[in-house]
């Protein structure tokens, strides 16, 4: 009995000391005249240059809302620190909302986060093989191995969405699970034979004579919405005022960032380590203000497809409502 | 002596930084991926002159430090109650045995649903790996007492309070500093773990955010600096032993050596 006390007294010590070293991030409560405090969980890539910009001209502030950026390292941990209110809003992939939202995680969609340039060849992220790879097509992929950040998720079903359009069977096709920063690398080494790659990326495998088979963001949706910004059902429950005030200053960001390239360019000096001369070469995202809810749906279709989600998702409950 | 020592050592680093510098020179590993050490070098002293840079230096060394701090009087407490009352260090001793090899790091699923990304899961999890070599130690040293000792100061009838600071303490004070180096090291592992597994702000986010950007030559800037904080770690806990053990058999045959 004595020594479960023990344990017990141990780590309630523990979390006790623990708890009051610093700042416990949770929201606080506005006063009335007090801006809204708000934390947003982001991950250190190009596709949150608008939410960096609209701090720094004021969007947020001009509606009473104080923003501090959380950097996550991944994706992986923004989701349950919005969930248990750590932060107020977080950014994610779709894929990872789909998922998370099929789990029963009380997340919902509050503003857009970034599409794809729509546009083949041309994107922020790419297929892509080594210069003398024989690889020609996302069709050759059969039986090759290919590189994904993670497994299971919006990278793997547009990259089986490409290799589909080019007529090849996506089932034959091996994933494996590899960050971003360690693709190059890998595919140079003969590692893997073809890796997926985001900017900054998709430039290191260029520098290194890499070779783009297909703009697989593109192939999955045309204009498709990669990922967005949400919060949790308690918080749209408790303060609507405070999230539609997010919401319409994250779409005067994101149409901002979209019309003034060059100073999200800039913005992202601020707050990545991604050398100024890579900086002017990369492929920016596209903004728009609204997410494209037909691309959603298609990627909830693919996912559906491939087997992620076991059941037909709710999308519009996920999405924001149309008006 | 002691500089002769000083001398080799310094030349075993230079020496295995010719070494990095030449690997990627002479093309045995790609520079791409691993700069030869100027390079790093280079950009270390480009990182000290930016304010974030010594932003995250502070970050992780508060970190760092109230995470050994917390440790060290929890274990040193724990350990000397738990020590030297017999019944209770019976009834525990299963426990730690249990709960001290659990890795630190199993721990970060549960802080970060705690505490989120902040400054509070790392230290969580610095306290709990480094509280460990604290309390192990001082329950060895509590336990070393010599008896005949013991049974001196039970015939002067020393009150329970006088036992614990005549006896007790300076038995276990050697263990004590033998786990504060031990932890100090351990501290600093998990506060760069923590950092850059979490995204907690300090080094180790910053370790992340370069390697997120393809910033090669940052990122082993970084680690370098993480490198140094071991060394200086190092230096200052054996010189805090030396002058807090400067009457212990153990440092006094050192100097005589």
């Amino acid at each position: 009995m004595r020594r479960h006390l023990a344990a017990l007294l141990l780590a309630a010590t523990l979390t006790a000391t623990a708890a009051c070293g610093s700042d416990d991030g949770g929201e606080d409560a506005a006063s009335p005249g007090q801006p809204d405090k708000v934390t947003v969980g982001v991950i250190p890539i190009l596709d949150v240059a608008p939410i960096y910009l609209g701090v720094e001209k004021g969007f947020f502030t001009d509606r009473n809302i104080d923003v501090s950026l959380e950097l996550a390292e991944g994706g992986a941990a923004i989701v349950p620190a919005v969930v248990s209110g750590q932060y107020q809003f977080g950014f994610s992939n779709v894929v990872s909302l789909l998922l998370a939202h099929s789990k029963g995680l009380p997340v919902k969609v509050v503003s857009n986060g970034n599409n794809s340039t729509g546009e083949d060849d041309k994107d922020f992220a790419a297929l892509m093989v080594k210069a003398d790879s024989p690889i020609k097509t996302a069709a050759d992929l059969e039986g090759k191995t290919v590189a994904a950040n993670t497994l299971q998720n919006i990278v793997d079903t547009s990259v089986r969405a490409s290799v589909r359009k080019a007529g090849g069977d996506p089932a034959k096709v091996k994933f494996t699970a590899l960050p971003f920063p360690e693709q190059p690398a890998a595919l140079a080494a003969g590692r893997v034979d073809a890796v997926f790659v985001v900017e900054p990326f998709q430039q290191a495998v260029l520098a290194e004579g890499g070779r783009k088979i297909a703009s697989s963001y593109v192939d999955a949706a045309p204009d498709l919405t990669v990922a967005v910004y949400f919060a949790s059902q308690q918080l749209i429950g408790e303060n609507p005022d405070l999230v539609a005030r997010f919401t319409e200053a994250m779409q005067q960001s994101l149409s901002y960032a979209d019309s003034n390239p060059e100073e999200a360019r800039q913005i992202i000096g601020t707050y990545t380590e991604i050398a100024p001369e890579v900086i002017e070469k990369v492929t920016l995202p596209k903004w728009p203000p609204d997410v494209n809810r037909d691309s959603v749906q298609t990627m909830a279709d693919l996912a559906l497809e491939d087997g992620l989600l076991t059941e037909e998702p709710d999308v519009n409950a996920l999405l924001p409502g149309t008006e | 002596m002691k500089s002769r020592r000083a001398v080799l050592g310094v030349a075993g680093l230079v020496g295995f930084g010719l070494i990095l510098e030449l690997a990627p020179r002479i093309g045995l590993v790609p520079q791409r991926y691993l700069p030869p050490t100027s390079r790093i070098l280079g950009t270390l002293v480009e990182q000290a002159a930016d304010q974030r840079f010594w932003l995250a230096v502070f970050d992780t060394v508060r970190t760092w430090l109230l995470g050994l701090v917390i440790a060290i009087a929890l274990g040193v407490v724990v350990g000397v109650v738990i020590g030297t009352v017999p019944v209770l260090r019976a009834a525990t001793s299963s426990t730690i045995e249990f709960l001290r090899p659990i890795p630190s790091v199993a721990l970060i699923p549960l802080v970060v649903v705690l505490y989120g990304s902040t400054i509070t899961s790392t230290l969580v999890l610095v306290v709990y790996a480094a509280f460990w070599q604290v309390l192990v130690q001082v329950l060895h040293g509590v336990a070393d007492i010599d008896p005949v000792a013991r049974d001196t100061a039970y015939s002067y009838r020393l009150g329970r309070w006088a036992r614990v600071r005549y006896l007790v303490w300076p038995t276990a004070l050697p263990y004590v500093a033998t786990g504060v180096r031990l932890a100090a090291t351990v501290a600093l592992i998990l506060t760069i773990t923590g950092e850059l597994v979490i995204g907690s702000p300090g080094l180790g986010q910053e370790i992340a955010t370069a390697r997120a950007s393809g910033a090669v030559a940052i990122m082993y800037a970084l680690i370098v600096v993480t490198g140094l904080f071991g060394v200086a770690a190092n230096l200052v806990t054996r010189a805090a032993e030396r002058r807090a053990l400067h009457w212990h058999p153990s440092m006094r045959t050192e100097v005589a050596a």
